[in-house]
């Protein structure tokens, strides 16, 4: 079995297929998507319950593996789907026993999904990671503070007497500084895309070079003002953050349905 | 017994109490050590975000990536182990009726 690479055997092998699911959309008929589904082009194609459709592909019962390509497999159906229909996104890894399931599923949530669908109704994400590189906010820092420019020039002039404490000292205000500018620039980027996002969410920074790991809820409608403010500002701040632009995405962040989901056993 | 006893007792009772009770605290720190995906998720996304930035290239991504799946099969089995609860695998509708 090919999947053996990417996914682990959960239980007894060969024992009937599964459901992946990407996501809910509305639509009462069914849909084929092609044959993009993880686990190496499976036939995306949807299960229907009234007007709700579940986008699934048939799947061995295993646990997935969040490797690269199984994640951009996930990514790349919801994309597919994103271009005709407003989508709830499910999680990664998430595999029904069988049709049966994915239904109850369906019928169990359909207030929720509906009403879900309806907020989320044309509305895409855009992620936005901002990352500083450190010598140059110092330099430019250095350029704006006399304190720290002062003190800087002091040691470098009194190199041999100059003390382990001036040294400290220096040390903390290019520390506070740096934290301030940090908190500026975030403030700042926020501030201008305020106009031309529905919502945003500032996940946890990945890494010591990041200050900015958000997400922005954009209307369809504004898509094109957003991507031109974010060009602008990545414009306005390109000698001191490199910015990284992503989407558009199905709303993964903002989209907070409490499934009651069991293990399958 | 009073005082008396608690001193006289102290270097038979001390010890073994301080051993039992670092022994707990060790075998709790390796537990949640062992059963929290979350580190290994990190490293994950700073993997991801080190090959998107280009400073890896895709053979140093995917090594890196088979350590850390290996690591995360590993959390996996131990939350197994221990009767906790993970993801992946198929799941279905809670038969429950309590309303939200």
């Amino acid at each position: 079995m090919s999947d053996r690479d990417n996914a682990v055997e959960q239980t007894e092998p060969g024992d009937g297929e599964g459901k992946y699911v990407y996501c809910i959309v509305r639509n009462d008929r069914s849909r084929e998507f092609g044959e993009i589904g993880i686990g190496g082009g499976a036939r995306v194609y949807t299960v229907n319950h009234n007007d709700l459709a579940a986008v699934v592909s048939d799947t061995p019962i295993v646990i997935y593996d969040p490797t690269r390509e199984n994640v951009l497999a996930h990514e790349f159906v919801n994309e597919t789907v994103m271009r005709e229909f407003t989508l709830i996104p499910m999680s990664f890894g998430t595999v029904f026993r069988s049709e049966n399931d994915v239904l109850a599923l369906l019928k169990s949530t359909y207030q929720a999904f509906t009403d879900v669908l309806d907020k989320m109704q044309d509305k895409i994400e855009f992620g936005l990671k901002i990352l500083w590189d450190r010598d140059k906010v110092v330099a430019a820092i250095e350029r704006e503070n006399d304190e720290i420019r002062r003190l800087k020039e002091e040691i470098t002039r009194n190199a041999a007497s100059s003390t382990y404490f001036a040294r400290m000292q220096l040390g903390r205000l290019v520390e506070a500084a740096m934290e301030e500018a940090s908190n500026r620039y975030v403030t700042d980027i926020h501030e201008q895309l305020k106009d031309v996002s529905v919502a945003s969410r500032s996940n946890k920074v990945i890494g010591d070079r990041m200050i900015l790991n958000a997400a922005f809820l954009v209307d369809r409608n504004t898509e094109k003002p957003f991507d031109e403010k974010v060009k602008e500002i990545s414009r306005q701040y390109e000698d001191l953050l490199t910015f990284k632009y992503t989407g558009p995405w199905p709303p993964y962040n903002f989209v907070n349905i409490k499934l009651k989901l069991e293990k399958a056993t | 017994m009073g005082l008396l006893t608690n001193i006289l007792l102290a270097p038979f009772l001390g010890p073994v109490w301080g051993t039992r009770w670092t022994l707990e605290k060790v075998d709790r720190v390796v537990k949640e050590e062992l059963t929290d995906d979350t580190p290994v998720k990190e490293e994950l996304m700073e993997l991801q975000l080190k090959l998107e930035m280009g400073e890896i290239d895709d053979a140093e991504y995917t090594r890196r990536e088979t350590e850390l799946m290996q690591r995360l099969r590993e959390v996996r089995d131990w939350r197994e182990k221990l009767g906790m609860s993970t993801s992946g695998g198929p799941v279905r509708v809670a038969e429950s009726d309590e309303t939200e």
